[in-house]
């Protein structure tokens, strides 16, 4: 019993980066029904600079856990907005359809070999910023950094729902979303609202990279799995319901845990990967189907 | 105030304004009428920026605005209330007629902000059923009142030219009466408008010229006065007893 419970608290924590990649895949989906492929490589690249200020892999560590995640989350934001003007508005632009899934794939691929170029092929370890002595609820142990995931994570998704609701930018962002010609007509500049949406997916994707870093490892591969299964979560828990991908994230991670500790950590990323494929088998074109661009 | 010369757009390769001509004086009421599909809601997305003209000028307040984005005409002070309202649906009433304003509540908006919440007040006043369902979601209102949310949405930019395209489309006809007596209104407070309408003799009613278009083309033209007595006019337009 205090096993299962260890599980799914561990599960839980999973679960919740795969919501904050997933809510990434989200906030572009909804605004330009594009989405970043390379998602897990912005995840990747943040847990990779984080290290690099507060680790000692580059000479460092240059700055505490703690402030270090401003200086990730300004990187991530930078970097999201590369893949914008980069891989996808072009692509719009054009009117090319699909063009965006092949760029947003090929700088993910390009990121990740940097990464290897710059940091080498190897996991690393990442200091944790809080104790790793496990603690004990109801006879379970857990790391201090699993339940700072949660908080984290929820923190995160809080605190942007409270932008969009509280702050005119926030309310332009979801007109945007909801119709693009009538924010326009309002005076918001829309493709600005897209390159910020791009902002914000990477920045949250880099946010759970530094998250998720101290529990596993970091190193330049990180991120290619857990992108694709984020996606898998995103397509599951709806394109466009908050909750959807909390609760997705979480039932995921949690099937994850609960493999590995009774199957075989071997066959850990079996049950993401069959969601996904089960997601391509149920709703092949469901997808992008009606939606695939939004005209400009 | 609002000058369009020689405007022609197209869709795709399929033009559909030839040539548009037509000025809205400061403070006026100018009405374009015409059968469905003559090109008014073109006519209309082609000031607005919502498509970019192939050709011609659109001066407002002495600025050429054509082929400019809609975010940026609409800094320039106009408002556009789209046909088929365009509302937006996740967000309350409040929430969109905040949007309205965003030109003036964001930074480097463009427009002067002046009272946002009294001219918030004033849109309530103009129409009361938006006050008592402010918080309610827009995409929960009837027809009707999310043509008036439209309405409020555009004045709230505090324009110097409307737009209003169709606003009595697919309206019980109490409500048609209630918009064109909100028109009227807007007419006294001497707001600048350019108005499409479907029920041609109330919009001529209301107007002080209008422009009649067929086929992508200004037909006639004239003091509305002119128009409600012209045969022509009368037998095309007139003549279903609205
Ligand atoms: N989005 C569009 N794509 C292609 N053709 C269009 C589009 N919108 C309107 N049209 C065509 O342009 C012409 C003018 O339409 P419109 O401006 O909507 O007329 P009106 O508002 O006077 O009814 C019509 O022939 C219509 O079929
Ligand atoms: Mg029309």
């Amino acid at each position: 019993m205090e096993i299962l419970l260890q599980l799914i608290l561990s599960g839980v924590a999973l679960g919740m980066i795969y919501a904050v990649v997933a809510f990434g895949y989200q906030s572009t989906f909804a605004t330009s029904g594009t989405l970043n492929f390379g998602q897990g490589e912005a995840l990747m690249l943040g847990a990779m600079f984080g290290l690099s200020l507060a680790g000692d892999v580059m000479g460092g560590p240059y700055l505490n856990y703690w402030l270090m995640i401003p200086a990730v989350l300004i990187f991530g934001a930078f970097q999201g907005m590369v893949v914008e003007a980069v891989g996808v508005r072009p692509a719009i632009k054009t009117k090319s359809e699909f063009g965006w899934i092949m760029s947003t794939i090929a700088l993910g691929i390009i990121f990740r070999n940097v990464a290897e170029n710059i940091w080498g092929k190897d996991d690393m370890p990442f200091p944790s910023p809080i104790s790793s002595t496990p603690l004990h609820i109801f006879g379970a142990s857990v790391l201090p950094m699993e339940l700072m995931v949660d908080v984290g994570a929820l923190l995160m998704m809080v605190l942007v729902e409270l932008f969009n609701r509280k702050t005119i930018y926030g309310k332009a962002v979801v007109a945007t979303a909801s119709d693009r010609d009538a924010a326009g007509l309002m005076g918001i500049n829309t493709r600005m609202v897209i390159t910020f949406s791009y902002a914000l997916s990477s920045m949250s994707a880099a946010f759970a990279g530094v998250l998720i870093a101290p529990i596993t490892l970091t190193g330049a591969s990180m991120g290619a799995v857990l992108g694709l299964k984020a996606f898998a979560v995103a397509i599951i828990g709806g394109l466009n319901s908050g909750m959807g991908i909390i609760v997705g994230g979480i039932l995921l991670g949690i099937a994850e845990t609960t493999t590995g500790f009774y199957l075989s950590t071997g066959y850990k990323d079996v049950p993401g990967l069959v969601l996904l494929l089960l997601v391509l088998a149920i709703k092949p074109s469901g997808l992008f189907g009606k939606t695939a661009i939004k005209k400009v | 105030m609002l000058e369009v010369r020689n405007l022609k757009a197209s869709y795709g390769q399929v033009q559909v304004l030839h040539d548009i001509s037509l000025t809205v004086p400061k403070g006026k009421v100018v009405t374009l009428i015409g059968s469905n599909g003559a090109g008014k809601t073109t006519t209309m997305r082609a000031i607005s920026g919502m498509i970019k003209p192939a050709s011609g000028q659109v001066v407002l307040s002495g600025k050429n605005i054509a082929g400019l984005p809609s975010h940026r005409i609409a800094k320039l002070g106009l408002a556009h209330s789209p046909e088929g309202r365009k509302v937006f649906p996740t967000q309350s009433i409040m929430d969109n007629l905040l949007l309205g304003a965003f030109t003036r509540l964001s930074m480097g908006g463009g427009r002067p902000k002046g009272d946002v919440s009294s001219d918030l007040d004033r849109a309530l006043d103009l129409f009361p059923r938006l006050r008592e369902r402010q918080h309610q979601l827009a995409g929960t209102l009837s027809g009707g009142e999310q043509q008036m949310l439209a309405m409020a949405r555009a004045l709230m930019l505090n324009p110097e030219v409307l737009l209003l395209d169709e606003p009595s489309l697919g309206l019980a006809p109490i409500l048609v009466d209630e918009v064109f007596h909100i028109i009227n209104r807007l007419k006294e407070q001497g707001i600048t408008m350019l108005l499409v309408e479907q029920f041609a003799a109330a919009a001529l009613a209301v107007a002080d010229y209008g422009y009649v278009m067929e086929n992508g083309k200004i037909a006639v033209h004239g003091p509305a006065k002119d128009l409600q007595n012209d045969p022509k006019v009368v037998a095309a337009y007139l003549g279903g007893g609205h």
